[in-house]
């Protein structure tokens, strides 16, 4: 009986330290770091997982200034994003697409008011292995032929020749060579960004689904689509820029002619949207919850100064030209759907 | 006797001597040691090559870092990042599922082992938690995800998480871990002999009050051997809580939140972050964060291992 | 005086005995729980199993691979990848476990037993997020890919290699336990025919032990079955895979097609039935293991029945 009585104790022991372990994490995160501990509150933050990079590193940055101010980001992607946002789960939504019509309903019905603000561009790169001297660049026309929806099964370069043959804008026929794919899986931003900008309005044109072929290798992880990328002489993948901006010794990017001839990608052609494979991302803010909150407005104001827009540089995205039109909508609070 | 006898005798002779003196070796038998002892080796030391591996990638991190890995949380910095908010998630399961599945494990095996009568139903039940103990973690994860996580809503105790916090986790691992709790305290309980038991019953003590004084305390060394070992496991499991929604992206809870806020709110755990650091695209995350996740995760096992053989040393009992 | 003893004492004092009845009741809910989790399983599953079932076309469960969030749900690809995966385990684990039981149970002194136990044991510890970065980490790019240049950063060979790992202490320790269950008068008697202590574990040790052998096999192959982190890390194909039976190349089993499909949301993104599909991989999932596991643990007790 002693004994036993002894083991209770000493589980009670084992419970208790737990929990002073777990509040004690309370206390060490809350009280390290500098800046302004008045202001308190949690902001939560959804939406696409290509802008959650962004979102999280502003966020960490944020905390270190502001050590009282709970926050969560997640990215589940665009459309679930936006989907809480618009029941009001949520204060910020990353978007890497504008809202739709319907979304924007939504958000209405329920007397959510957003404001819109375009943070950074994001610019794909088409690869090719550092190797492949043959091919220098590639029409959307080329990429519906190679990576398009009825690819499936092509294993050569050639084999994509009938069909290119059909489309506008193709350069077939292409040369006799093994064609390994490696890309991004379906589950990523980047994924969607490719099949929207690139394949999209060729597949609507002749009644596929927009989708890439299924049969790639395909990772979440951007240094191994790198390195699937420069194992075979005339791969083909897509990553995005910055990706390819630190492997430019393994992988070469493709110039893409959108319909106006080919253009490389670079930080300005990028920025200037003459590159045809890039877009804008957005986040949208809850403007009634910005006022009540000011954790939520000062995120804002954090994400859209200059040590904000550093993490846009460090998560790998391009800034925009000019961010003064952004802080102007910001500043006035200017809600609904801009037009660019 | 005649020379052909003779001669056959001693032809016998030389062969039983033969036989009995063998010289020669029985290869089979030196093969099949040898192959013993090569397969042995090669267990052992697949165990070693792979510690010595994690150890020696997560040198640099301990080497830099030291104890504020440990005591550093999440961060998408590779230089900041640590483990802390993970080891709280981590113990705010593992007290959860001490919670829940100690008491009713520890109930449902002696039930079966003192109580149940031996009847075929016993036997069902008997076989169900077997059978239970087989089910691949990652089924409990669906189990969690359809039941669990929208019962916590259901309750109001969503929170911020909208239900994909640690009560949510720390149920699925409660049930999932039950039957392990189950057979090794039935286990304990039956290796307590029945004169303990007729003791107890001679001098008039009804069956509860022979468990609650004489069973239970002397199964419980093994009783508690389990339920550490069990806590292991729940630390150890990643695929239920990936099922039903433990973060993997950034959060930290605000100044002013109490434990409420933190247990309804977002979370993740130590085999959680391994997973996540090991596909971050910074390779810092991958190559040396991970592995040193890895090393923490471990200690934090070896360490309940070692309790448990300690609690069963201390109280182990000679029958 | 003594007082007598009557009927009414002897039956004991009404409170205990309503005590008695309470704390027995409480026991036996208890014990009702294990049943009620079962239930529980089979509601979340079938549900949502159900509702994939009578949706979805059944064409579309036999195509050329697993990409749920395109509307291809082509089983076959995740049974063969399962298999595959699995065999490779078995493959592994089956010399090196039961060498390592045999060893442990017939040659090693006791005194070498007290320390070698325990550490199989550590390695039946260690969690298999841990073996999945391993595979990935160190199995596939020192070992696979040295071995066949060609392979891909992802195979199924890595991660079978991985659960060979997982499930090898799980064969050792279980049939260990068979082995040493054997009574010593069969091993004294073999001695005493002459036998040396090689035939008496061939001829003799494993056969009298051989259901409790099989029982862990089987425990092992359900195990690499339903082994879900080390596939899901180093097998590659996060989004979906195409059907093949290479195994240097990713591939998908029932497991990862779960983790990969509910990673990162509560509900999956995609159109259509995958979330359903989910739930319907995992009730397959749940009635294979469930059959592998009745029948090793039919094995365990005739085993046990025996000696």
């Amino acid at each position: 009986m002693m004994k036993m009585k002894r083991t209770a104790v000493l589980i009670a022991a084992i419970a208790l330290i737990a929990a002073a372990c777990s509040s004690d994490g309370t206390t060490t995160t809350t009280t390290s770091g500098s800046g302004d501990p008045s202001v308190g509150g949690t902001v939560t933050i959804s939406g696409s997982s290509t802008v959650e990079p962004i979102s999280a590193l502003n966020a960490e940055a944020f905390r270190a200034r502001n050590p009282e101010v709970g926050i969560s980001v997640e990215g589940p992607g665009t459309g679930d994003g936006i989907k809480k946002f618009c029941s009001g789960e949520t204060d910020i939504s990353g978007a890497s697409r504008q809202i739709k019509d319907s979304e924007v309903e939504a958000c209405g019905a329920a007397g959510i008011e957003f404001v819109e603000l375009r943070v950074a561009v994001d610019g794909l790169s088409v690869l090719t292995s550092a190797g492949n001297t043959a091919v220098s660049c590639l029409s959307f026309a080329d990429l519906y032929a190679l990576l398009g929806p009825e690819s499936l099964g092509f294993r050569d370069w050639s084999d994509a020749n009938d069909l290119a043959g059909q489309i506008t804008g193709a350069n077939a026929p292409y040369p006799s060579a093994q064609l390994t794919v490696t890309g991004p899986g379906e589950e990523s931003g980047t994924y969607n960004s490719f099949v929207e900008l690139v394949l999209e309005d060729i597949a609507d044109e002749r009644g596929q689904e927009a989708q890439t072929r299924p049969d790639y290798t395909a990772s979440a992880n951007d240094n191994v689509i790198i390195e699937g990328i420069s194992g075979s002489d005339t791969s083909l993948g897509w990553v995005g820029y910055a990706f390819f901006l630190a492997n430019q010794d393994k992988v070469s990017a493709l110039a893409v002619d959108g319909g106006d001839g080919c253009v490389s990608p670079t930080p300005q052609t990028i920025a200037d949207g003459s590159y045809p494979i890039a877009r804008p991302l957005f986040i949208y803010v809850n403007k009634e919850k910005a006022a009540l909150n000011a954790a939520v407005d000062l995120y804002v104001d954090f994400y859209l100064s200059e040590d904000g827009l550093v993490n846009v540089d460090q998560a790998g995205y391009i800034r925009l030209a000019d961010y003064a039109a952004v802080r102007a909508i910001w500043a006035d609070r200017v809600t609904g759907m801009q037009s660019y | 006797m005649t020379a052909a006898t003779k001669r056959r005798e001693e032809e016998t002779k030389r062969q039983v001597e033969r036989a009995i003196g063998r010289s020669g070796i029985d290869w089979t038998s030196v093969w099949f040691s040898g192959a013993l002892v090569v397969l042995l080796l090669t267990t052992l030391s697949i165990l070693l090559v792979l510690i010595a591996d994690i150890l020696m990638k997560a040198w640099p991190t301990f080497q830099e870092r030291g104890i504020t890995f440990v005591t550093d949380g999440l961060s998408l910095n590779p230089a900041t990042a640590g483990v802390f908010t993970a080891i709280v998630g981590s113990v705010m399961i593992a007290t959860i599922v001490a919670v829940i599945s100690f008491p009713i494990g520890i109930a449902a095996a002696v039930w079966l082992e003192e109580y149940a009568p031996n009847n075929r139903f016993t036997q069902f039940v008997d076989t169900t938690v077997r059978n239970l103990a087989g089910v691949p973690s990652i089924v409990y994860g669906l189990l969690g995800l359809a039941i669990f996580v929208p019962l916590v809503r259901a309750l109001g105790l969503g929170g911020s998480s909208d239900g994909k916090n640690v009560l949510a986790a720390g149920i699925t691992m409660a049930v999932l871990v039950l039957p392990i709790v189950v057979i090794t305290a039935a286990e304990a309980v039956r290796a307590v002999p029945y004169s303990i038991r007729e003791a107890g019953f001679g001098v008039g003590a009804t069956q509860w009050e022979v468990i609650r004084s004489h069973v239970v305390p002397s199964a419980l060394p093994g009783i508690l051997t389990g339920t550490v070992l069990t806590l292991a496991r729940a630390i150890g499991e990643t695929a239920p809580l990936l099922v039903i929604g433990v973060a993997t992206g950034y959060f930290a809870p605000a100044g002013d939140a109490t434990l409420a806020d933190q247990i309804t709110g977002p979370y993740t755990a130590l085999p959680v972050v391994v997973f996540s650091w090991s596909r971050q695209t910074q390779a810092e995350f991958a190559n040396t964060l991970a592995p040193a996740a890895i090393i923490v995760l471990l200690a934090v096992l070896f360490i309940l291992n070692g309790a448990a053989i300690w609690l069963r040393n201390r109280t182990e009992k000679k029958w | 005086m003594t007082p007598t003893l009557t009927i009414e004492a002897l039956a004991g004092d009404p409170k205990r005995r309503r005590k008695e009845r309470r704390v027995r009741t409480l026991f036996a809910s208890a014990g009702m729980v294990s049943i009620a989790v079962s239930i529980l399983i089979m509601v979340a599953l079938i549900g949502e199993a159900w509702a994939f079932i009578s949706q979805v076309e059944l064409a579309s469960l036999f195509t050329f691979g697993w990409f749920p969030r395109r509307g291809f749900y082509d089983i076959p690809t995740l049974i063969v990848a399962t298999t595959l995966i699995a065999g490779i385990g078995m493959i592994v684990a089956v010399p090196l476990g039961l060498g390592t039981a045999s060893y442990l149970a017939e040659y090693a002194s006791p005194r070498a037993r007290r320390w070698l136990k325990p550490t199989i044991e550590l390695l039946a510890g260690v969690p298999s997020v841990v073996l999945g970065f391993w595979a990935l980490t160190f199995i596939s790019p020192e070992f696979v890919q040295r071995l066949f240049s060609a392979a891909p950063p992802f195979t199924m060979m890595a991660a079978g290699l991985g659960v060979g790992v997982l499930i090898t202490p799980l064969v050792a320790t279980v049939s260990e336990d068979a082995m040493r269950a054997v009574p010593i008068d069969l091993r004294l008697a073999s001695y005493g025919l002459g036998a040396n202590r090689s035939v008496t574990v061939r001829k003799v040790v494993v056969p009298a032990a051989l259901s409790g052998i099989v029982a862990s096999l089987i425990l092992a192959l359900s195990r690499a079955i339903g082994e879900t982190m080390i596939v899901f890390m180093a097998a590659g194909a996060v989004g979906g895979a195409l059907r093949t039976a290479n195994p240097l190349e990713p591939g998908q089993t029932m497991t990862a097609a779960i983790a990969a499909l509910a990673t990162g949301s509560d509900q999956v993104a995609g159109e259509g039935l995958a979330f359903q599909s989910l739930f319907f991989v995992g009730l397959l999932l749940f009635l294979i293991t469930l059959v592998l596991n009745s029948v090793s643990n039919r094995f365990v007790r005739k085993y046990r029945e025996r000696y």
